[in-house]
């Protein structure tokens, strides 16, 4: 078991150092750094004198290998740089906007596993009933919605009947204002958490009919337990443990639509971070929110790799 | 050498074309049947083929096309405290923006006075160009490192599978806008980014599909007659993962779709072609009072991916059962 345990973290940690190599490069590969992003600007003032300049300040001139060396120094050392763009520390700006993603992300997770879990569970204990295919029907129309489309559509409806002002300037935490923080992200967090739902949705109703049909449930109902406890103590135990699997894809897919709907309602987290470090080519930024976000899904998959090696000695054997 | 004829043995002979054809149709008709929600996406799927090849003819208006009306309140040589007061008093005619849905105009005009029919009619070329365009890209390329990965086990699969899961630890839309940022912005370009993109799980999903086939009885059989690693790679692997590759290809393709839908609606999409998240982001400005732009180039998104989704689904459970939900 420590053998697989400590397999299993060189793994995720060759994978991180990977994420955090490709993004160092591609970043660089792009047409265009922050030296002439930045001065281009002020086209008038950005000579070829002024471009040389700032990319010295950056320490944009060097070798890439020096770089790249340079970067895997400071990066092992927990050093992340300064951000090409607001002169702060790369620390302080993942610790401004990690927050406001971690609570976004935490409340679709929540809209999205409350709505899956006893969904799915519906869907297949009235298996191919009316009710089944139009849950069904509607994860289908979850997954083919586009997530900007849903919120674009719910702030028209939220617009047209003036159900409540949005306060998109204040930037508000939940534990700071959690009234206007709420309704600031209300929508975001039911479209993210209304995407998210479909695959969740269908993988346990798919999982919930393959359990059902074991053995084990019909003797637990053949002992005459409650159709309730057998469900939700027998069938429902089992038939989560793939949707645990695949938690590191569904944290990825989250954080993937949080990039899109920060955007949307100006919440300054890190997806928005992400988009604006890339078109800017702030590469102190961009390296580290994806390693971040890398680190993130990747100790998700670990953690649950290592879960499931504790539940089911054959995976660790394999 | 003469041979034994059993009279009661019909020869074997291949299915002339119109044979072909023939059970072609009747297995369509037997999957539209059997799946109808399969069946209504293969439908969908049409429509929207045929809406793209046949766009010109049925755009009713040029895309481009900006419409004017006459302005009611045209003077000409108008005094200075005039033009202050309506600076377009000076103008005949006016840009006829933001007109409601009606007969003139299907679904109305947008900000610039063009036609939004013609507009989401066109958008689905770029759409079906991406969607199919990347998919057979990730599974031709997950096809070549998924086989390569398989079947020369040890370093390379290892290595592999790490590059793999690097790919799939950043978020795909992430991906998809730094890959499509290193070269021009061209439809060609973009197609290809996403079909990079979408390798990771083309490669990991024919990987394990070649990894079963690997340990059948009759790749063994072909080893053991001396048959070479491209030959057995060839004839006997690929063949027996042609289930899977249709499986890889019609999933994928909802979600490249939607992938560029994304990149267009934050303004880094393909560059000058119609794109329908492009035109979810053009209406937002205006949501509030004239929203049709963005409702139906959305609706035509969702749409679009909900048919090749139902498709996909439905393919996957007629080829193989074992990955239903998956």
């Amino acid at each position: 078991m420590q053998a697989y345990i400590i397999r299993r973290i060189l793994g995720a940690v060759f994978v991180v150092f990977l994420v955090g190599t490709f993004s160092f490069f591609a970043i660089r590969v792009l047409p265009g750094d922050f030296a002439t992003a930045s001065l281009g600007l002020d086209a008038g003032s950005a000579s070829a004198d002024n471009i040389a300049q700032r990319r010295a300040d950056l320490g944009l001139d060097k070798p890439i290998g020096e770089q790249y060396a340079n970067w895997l120094w400071d990066t092992v050392r927990l050093d992340l740089g300064d951000s090409f763009l607001t002169q702060n520390t790369v620390w302080y700006e993942i610790g401004r906007s990690l927050p406001y993603s971690i609570e976004l992300g935490v409340l679709i997770m929540i809209v999205g596993f409350s709505v899956a879990i006893p969904v799915g569970l519906i869907s297949a204990i009235f298996q191919d009933k009316a009710l089944d295919y139009s849950l069904r029907g509607l994860a289908i129309l979850a997954l083919a919605a586009p997530v900007f489309w849903t919120a674009a559509i719910a702030s028209l409806v939220v617009l047209q009947w003036d159900l409540f002002l949005i306060d998109v300037i204040g930037q508000p935490h939940l534990w700071e204002d959690p009234g206007n923080a709420i309704t600031w992200y209300l929508i975001p967090m039911f479209a993210g958490g209304f995407a998210g739902t479909a695959t969740t949705m269908r993988l346990l109703r798919s999982q919930m009919l393959e359990v059902l049909r074991q053995d084990y449930v019909r003797t637990a109902r053949a002992k005459g337990l409650r159709e309730s406890v057998v469900i939700t103590r027998h069938a429902l135990r089992n038939a989560l443990l793939p949707v645990l699997t695949v938690m590191g894809v569904t944290i990825a897919t989250i954080i993937g639509s949080q990039v899109i709907l920060e955007n949307m309602f100006n919440i300054p987290g890190i997806g928005n971070k992400v988009l604006t470090a890339l078109f800017a080519r702030d590469n102190p930024v961009f390296q580290s929110v994806v390693l971040i976000i890398a680190v993130f899904t990747v100790l998700t998959n670990l953690v649950v790799d290592i879960m499931y090696g504790v539940i089911d000695p054959r995976i660790r054997l394999s | 050498m003469s041979q034994i004829v059993d009279p009661t043995v019909v020869p074997l002979r291949d299915p002339t074309p119109l044979e072909r054809a023939g059970s072609a149709m009747v297995s369509l008709g037997r999957f539209m049947k059997g799946k109808p929600l399969g069946g209504s996406g293969l439908v969908v799927v049409v429509v929207f083929i045929a809406v793209a090849l046949l766009a010109t003819v049925i755009q009713r208006h040029d895309p481009d096309e900006i419409f004017e009306t006459p302005n009611p309140d045209y003077k000409a040589n108008p005094s200075t405290l005039e033009l202050a007061r309506n600076p377009d008093i000076g103008s005949p005619v006016l840009v006829s923006q933001f007109e409601e849905p009606g007969g003139g105009h299907w679904f109305g005009t947008d900000k610039f006075g063009r036609d939004i029919w013609s507009q989401v009619i066109h958008g689905s070329r770029l759409s079906l160009i991406v969607g199919l365009g990347a998919s057979v890209i990730a599974v031709v390329g997950g096809l070549i490192i998924g086989m390569i990965s398989a079947y020369y086990a040890g370093i390379v699969d290892l290595l592999i599978q790490r590059i793999v899961d690097m790919l799939q630890a950043i978020p795909f839309l992430v991906l998809v806008l730094v890959f499509t940022q290193i070269t021009e912005r061209s439809v060609l370009n973009v197609v290809l980014w996403l079909g990079v993109a979408g390798l990771a799980i083309t490669t990991r999903l024919i990987r394990s599909a070649v990894l079963q086939v690997r340990e059948s009885e009759f790749v063994l059989a072909a080893r053991v007659v001396g048959a070479s690693d491209l030959r057995i790679m060839i004839r006997h692997v690929l063949p027996n993962c042609v289930a899977v590759l249709i499986i890889a290809f019609s999933i994928g393709i909802g979600a490249y779709i939607l992938a560029e839908a994304s990149i267009s609606f934050l303004g880094a999409g393909p560059q000058g072609i119609p794109s329908w998240g492009q035109m979810v982001q053009a209406g937002r400005g205006s949501l509030d009072l004239h929203p049709w732009q963005t409702v139906f180039a959305g609706g035509a998104i969702m749409m679009i991916v909900l048919g090749f989704n139902l498709l996909g689904d439905a393919l996957r459970d007629v080829l193989d059962p074992r990955l239903r939900g998956a």
